[in-house]
C-alpha cells in the first residue's frame, strides 16, 4: 500500500467493513513504516475523537415538543377535512341518485296512468261496422235517420259520472262526414260523445225525420283541431 | 386504543394514512430524533433543524404512499426526504451559518452542550465543541454530508451510501476529502491558540 491509498482506505481500515483483512493489515504495515502517513493517522485519530465528543453532545438532541404539536394539529385539520369533503362527496351523490330514481318513478307512474286512461276511453268507444265506415268514406250522409228540432247538441255522460268525454281516437270507422268537410287530421281530431235532440242534426247540415226530430239520442262528433264537428256517428 | 410499542413502522404508517393520530404520534417519536440530529448536524441551526423535521414529516402525512416498503426501512425513506430538505436548505442559505448562535431567550449556543463540570472545563470544552462545530459546518455539502453521516451518525459505508443515494466509492473519496478538510481546519483552530501563546 501506497501514501496515497493508505490516505484513501487506511485511515479508517478498522472501521471499513467492505475491506478485506489484508488490506487491513497493508494498511497497519504501511503506517508502521511512513511516518507521514503515521502522522496523519495520529492526527485523524485527535480529529476523531473531537468529532466523537461533539457526537456525544449532540446524541440527545431531539425536535421541540412545539414541532410534535404543529404536526398533530396539521393532521387532525387534515384528516377532518378529508373526512368532510368525502363525506360531502357521498351525500352529493346520493341525493343526486335518489332525485334521480324518483323522477323515473314518478315519470313511469304518470306513463303508466295515461296508457290505462286512453286505454279506458279507447275500449269506451263502441265499435261501428265496416259498411258505415264505407258509406261515410263516401261522403253519404243519408244513414243518419233522426230528425231533430234545432238546437246545440248537449254534451252527455259517456259513463257513469262524467258529463263530458273528450278522447284522442284512431278509431273513426263508422262516421259521416258533415257537409262542406273533407279531411280530418286525425292526430289534433277528438271525438266528442253528446246527447242531443235529433232535430240538431239539421243544424249540422244532416237530413232530420220530423217525426221523430225531438227524440233524444247520443251522437260521436269528431272534432277537429279549430273546435269544429267535422263528422259525426250514432253512438250505440 | 393504546398501540403496542413494537408495532411495526409499516402497520403504523398504514394506520396513520387512514386517520390514526395515535399511530403517527408513534411513528414520529421513534424518528424525530434522528432526523433533528442529522438536520442540526447538517446546518448547525437549531430553527432549520426544526423546520426540516416538520417538512420531513408533513411529507408522510400528506402522502404516505411515496413510501414503498419495498424499497428499504421507513426510516430510510424518511432520512432521504431530510436529507433532500437539508440540502435545498444548504442552497438557500449557503453563507448564513452562524458560528455563535443564539437561542430562542438569547443566550448560548443552539446546541446545547451538556456535562459542565467546572466552570473552566465547561469553557474549555465549548471552544473546543464550537471549533469542531464550525469546521463540519464549513465544509462542503456532500463531504459534510458524509462526514456526518459516518463520523457523528456512525453509519456503515453501505448505510452511508444508502442513505446518499450513491456507491460506496463515492463516500469513501467523500469521506477522504472531507476528512482532509476537516484535519486542516481543526489543526488550524489548535494551531490559534499556540501561535497566540508563542507571541506573547
Amino acid at each position: 500500500m501506497n501514501c496515497e491509498e493508505f490516505e484513501m482506505i487506511g485511515l479508517d481500515a478498522e472501521r471499513d467493513a467492505t475491506l478485506s483483512e489484508a488490506a487491513r493489515a497493508a494498511a497497519r504495515e504501511h503506517s508502521s513504516t511512513c511516518s507521514r502517513c503515521a502522522a496523519l493517522q495520529d492526527s485523524w485519530q485527535a480529529a476523531g475523537a473531537e468529532l466523537r465528543a461533539f457526537a456525544e453532545d449532540t446524541a440527545m438532541a431531539e425536535a421541540p415538543a412545539r414541532v410534535e404539536m404543529r404536526l398533530r394539529q396539521g393532521f387532525r385539520t387534515q384528516h377532518v377535512t378529508l373526512r368532510v369533503r368525502r363525506t360531502a362527496v357521498v351525500v352529493g351523490w346520493a341525493l343526486a341518485a335518489a332525485a334521480v330514481l324518483a323522477g323515473a318513478v314518478s315519470w313511469r307512474n304518470w306513463r303508466h296512468s295515461q296508457l290505462e286512461e286512453t286505454t279506458n276511453h279507447v275500449n269506451s268507444v263502441p265499435p261501428v261496422n265496416k259498411t258505415q265506415k264505407n258509406n261515410s268514406a263516401a261522403g253519404g250522409n243519408r244513414q243518419i235517420p233522426a230528425v231533430v228540432p234545432n238546437g246545440m247538441p248537449r254534451p252527455v255522460s259517456a259513463g257513469a259520472g262524467s258529463s263530458e268525454t273528450l278522447v284522442a281516437d284512431n278509431e273513426l270507422s263508422g262516421f259521416t262526414f258533415l257537409p262542406g268537410a273533407f279531411f280530418v287530421d286525425t292526430e289534433e281530431a277528438a271525438i266528442l260523445r253528446v246527447r242531443m235532440q235529433r232535430g240538431a242534426l239539421g243544424a249540422l247540415g244532416l237530413p232530420v225525420n220530423e217525426e221523430r226530430a225531438s227524440e233524444w239520442i247520443q251522437v260521436d262528433l269528431l272534432v277537429g283541431g279549430d273546435g269544429l264537428p267535422e263528422a259525426v256517428r250514432l253512438a250505440q | 386504543m393504546r398501540i403496542a410499542e413494537q408495532v411495526s413502522d409499516d402497520v403504523l404508517l398504514r394506520r396513520a394514512a387512514k386517520g390514526d393520530e395515535e399511530a403517527f404520534t408513534l411513528l414520529y417519536r421513534r424518528h424525530q430524533a434522528a432526523m433533528y440530529r442529522f438536520a442540526l448536524r447538517m446546518t448547525g441551526n437549531t430553527w432549520a433543524a426544526e423546520e426540516i423535521v416538520q417538512d420531513v414529516f408533513m411529507t408522510l402525512m400528506r402522502d404516505p404512499k411515496k413510501y414503498d416498503a419495498k424499497l428499504g426501512a421507513l426510516g430510510a425513506f424518511l432520512y432521504g426526504v431530510a436529507r433532500n430538505r437539508v440540502m435545498k436548505h444548504l442552497e438557500r442559505l449557503p453563507r448564513e451559518i452562524a458560528l455563535e448562535e443564539k437561542n430562542e431567550d438569547g443566550t448560548g449556543s443552539g446546541i446545547v452542550l451538556r456535562d459542565a463540570s467546572t466552570p473552566a472545563t465547561w469553557a474549555e470544552k465549548r471552544e473546543r465543541m464550537q471549533h469542531v462545530r464550525a469546521a463540519v459546518l464549513e465544509l462542503p455539502a456532500e463531504f459534510r454530508e458524509a462526514v456526518v453521516l459516518c463520523e457523528l451518525e456512525e453509519m456503515s459505508y453501505e448505510e452511508a451510501a444508502q442513505m446518499a443515494g450513491c456507491p460506496i466509492g463515492t463516500i469513501r473519496s467523500r469521506l477522504h476529502r472531507g476528512r482532509a478538510l476537516l484535519m486542516a481546519k481543526l489543526e488550524m483552530f489548535r494551531d490559534v491558540p499556540r501561535r497566540a501563546r508563542a507571541a506573547r
